[in-house]
């Protein structure tokens, strides 16, 4: 097993989670906790699916989208605008959108459990690397949401970090009351901030059925939003460190996929990126730093 | 006095409430899907309440729901979220299997109630962390929570593939399919209500059918609902528990520590917790495999909210969540209208009534504040 396969297979593995981590990331700035990324997830993945197999996978990937969006529009409404626990719509969120999803596709194809194959989108090759033998797994035949999700971490950190976008969303997660004061439309950035992270999750779903599977299948996501937001914490609510905190998950994935030895049970691998999350949340509190307000609603005059 | 009466009445009004307005989202969904939204809600009510095999199977079938929203119930109780009762009693169940299939020679008196308790230590073992954690840390229970579920699954398929019963496993000519724990004993099984409720039902012309599994966990879960009433509402640790719940700084001036307090409740929910999968393991299944059922955990938070940690309220709530999983498999055969309709109202009805308590408490506590408010001007 040649190494650059293995990491090929890694970044293949680790994008849903990646891309939900990034999402993850833009909600927990603005303060909201989206523990419903799962369930935007399922319906990224079916529309995803379903869209591409009737009208191709850019249509496919915008209704993946779009489905994410709108599971998300759902949880700003009841988390901001009407301040209840986001943890209770998270849950709720996620119950909705399996049996929603289900529901759907038992309607459109007849199947309760997955869509036939779709189109994906062309696959494209890395310009200069692609031409080195050794990185030919890695940067050849790429599907382009890989490269594009890899572009959004940058993307994510100048929003994030260099855009007044950027502060004013941060500032409604740090200290929504002091935003407020200055002017800061505090429902506007949580809504914000949570509808991009349904784009997110839903991006992840199309990217999971169209472009890895080709298909939906009931259970592909396999709590991929949950690793995700788990990958956000490792990274420190960082979109670099959420990166890395990716690989790091993907290539254990990876490994135990490709290594044929039976040192480690399979499970045990499975166990890794949730291990070191609590372990990250247990060594050290100084370290994980998350918004100050994140996850506590915001009302004008204290309520 | 009047206003408070008329406060009490919206706060029952508030979940009916919720209970309709998934109704019409429901229908607007049926509606979508080609269907009569009134055809299908009266062949749900009709194929749940006028066959006796349905209202057995949704008793049956309450049982982990109602196990599951007492332990999510202690938690809110204390204002901790245990969204970790899934891990829980996946850990619980797979330790009452143990204590079930490998312990010989012990009789049902003993056998059968260690293995529940080795259910709850499940629980508690698997709550330890993140119990320990909020409380040491200040480490949110409910990420850690959602992690050790994940953990949890992982574990119980390793456990799985460890205690493998390679006699049951391997079926002649396939090799080998089925992943499975060995049988529990008959000594560690719970037995059904058959033989106490079909004498009573016979002069009514009832009976309970034999496919289904109704057992005695089911009254004990009834009496556990009113029983962890009973401690929250009259014993001092209850007490305590409600004061952090209520107003963790007020509670520490009188001399409580709240981090003692929300360390016994997190482990006495997961406890509780331990015990959720044990109605399908000891009774139905008798052993534990890959597809030992999901999500009683999550269902449990809905039947808790729904029934507002009250044990009346949570019990009608399971029955109605039980309900519509049974309607809704009626509605599919005989309407053809998917199942996971049930999912679909469960859901709304959870956004549902968070949100119409929300609106309730706020505008409760605006009426409060003028009537005061009247008060002080008189």
């Amino acid at each position: 097993m040649q190494i650059s396969e293995m990491l090929a297979s890694s970044i293949r593995m680790c994008l849903p989670v990646l891309l939900a981590a990034l999402g993850a990331t833009y909600s927990e700035k603005s303060g909201v906790v989206n523990i419903g990324l799962e369930g935007m997830m399922i319906s990224g993945a079916f529309w995803g699916a379903t869209c591409s197999y009737y009208a191709g996978p850019y249509l496919g990937l915008a209704g993946a989208i779009l489905a994410g969006m709108i599971f998300a529009t759902v949880h700003a409404v009841t988390s901001v605008t009407f301040r209840v626990n986001q943890i209770v719509s998270g849950v709720a969120l996620n119950t909705l959108a399996y049996g929603a999803t289900r529901f759907a596709a038992t309607t459109i194809f007849k199947m309760a459990t997955t869509t036939p194959g779709v189109p994906r989108l062309p696959a494209v090759d890395i310009p200069v690397l692609s031409s080195i033998e050794w990185l030919e797994p890695v940067a050849k035949s790429l599907s382009p949401v890989i490269i594009l999700a890899f572009l959004l971490v940058p993307v994510t950190k100048l929003v994030l970090e260099r855009t007044v976008f950027g502060l004013r969303l941060r500032a409604a997660g740090e200290n929504p009351l002091a935003a407020d004061t200055v002017g800061v439309n505090i429902s506007a950035m949580r809504y914000a901030g949570v509808i991009i992270s349904g784009a997110f999750a839903g991006l992840a779903g199309g990217y999971l059925s169209i472009e890895h599977t080709g298909m939906f299948v009931e259970g592909m996501t396999q709590g991929t939003g949950f690793i995700g937001m788990a990958a956000m914490i490792f990274g420190n609510w960082q979109p670099v460190g959420a990166m890395l905190a990716s690989l790091l998950f993907g290539l254990a994935e990876g490994i135990s996929l490709n290594v044929e030895s039976q040192i480690i049970p399979y499970q045990f691998i499975k166990m890794i990126p949730y291990v070191l999350t609590i372990a990250v949340l247990a060594s050290a509190t100084h370290r994980a730093t998350p918004p100050a307000a994140s996850g506590v609603p915001y009302a004008r005059g204290g309520e | 006095m009047r206003h408070s009466r008329a406060l009490r009445l919206l706060g029952i009004v508030t979940p009916l409430a919720a209970i309709v307005f998934a109704g019409l989202i429901g229908s607007v969904v049926i509606a979508m899907a080609g269907k009569s939204p009134l055809a299908v809600y009266k062949t749900m009510v009709l194929f749940s309440l006028t066959r006796f095999d349905s209202i057995a199977l949704i008793l049956f079938r309450c049982t982990p729901l109602l196990i599951s929203a007492i332990a999510v119930s202690i938690g809110f109780r204390a204002n901790l979220f245990n969204i970790g009762v899934e891990g829980q009693y996946f850990i619980g169940s797979f330790c009452a299997a143990w204590v079930g299939f490998s312990l010989r020679g012990l009789p049902a008196i003993i056998h059968l109630p260690l293995a529940a308790c080795a259910a709850m230590l499940g629980g508690v073992i698997w709550a330890l962390v993140p119990a320990l954690l909020r409380v040491r840390r200040g480490a949110h229970e409910v990420i850690t929570t959602i992690m050790m579920n994940s953990v949890a699954f992982s574990m119980v398929h390793w456990l799985i593939y460890v205690f493998l019963d390679v006699e049951q496993t391997t079926v002649p000519g396939m090799g080998s399919v089925r992943m499975r724990t060995p049988l529990v004993l008959a000594t560690a099984k719970m037995p059904t209500m058959h033989s106490l409720l079909n004498p009573l039902l016979a002069p009514l012309g009832l009976e309970v059918p034999r496919h289904v599994y109704l057992n005695y966990f089911f009254p004990a879960a009834i009496a556990l609902a009113f029983l962890v009433n009973y401690f929250i509402h009259r014993t001092p640790l209850g007490l305590e528990i409600r004061a952090v719940g209520h107003n963790p700084d007020a509670a520490e001036t009188q001399g409580i520590d709240p981090n003692s307090v929300r360390l016994k409740a997190f482990l006495l929910s997961a406890a509780v917790a331990g015990l959720v999968g044990l109605s399908d393991l000891l009774t139905y299944f008798g052993y534990l495999d890959i597809d030992f059922p999901k999500g009683y955990g999550f269902t449990g938070i809905a039947v808790a909210l729904l029934g507002k940690n009250n044990p009346v309220g949570m019990i009608l709530s399971a029955f109605l969540m039980s309900f519509l999983r049974r309607g809704a498999e009626g509605a599919q055969v005989l309407e053809g209208v998917p199942m996971d309709t049930a999912a679909i109202l469960e859901g709304v009805m959870i956004l549902a009534i968070v949100v119409a308590s929300s609106v309730f408490t706020r505008y409760a506590r605006a009426w409060q504040k003028r009537e005061a408010r009247a008060h002080a001007d008189q």
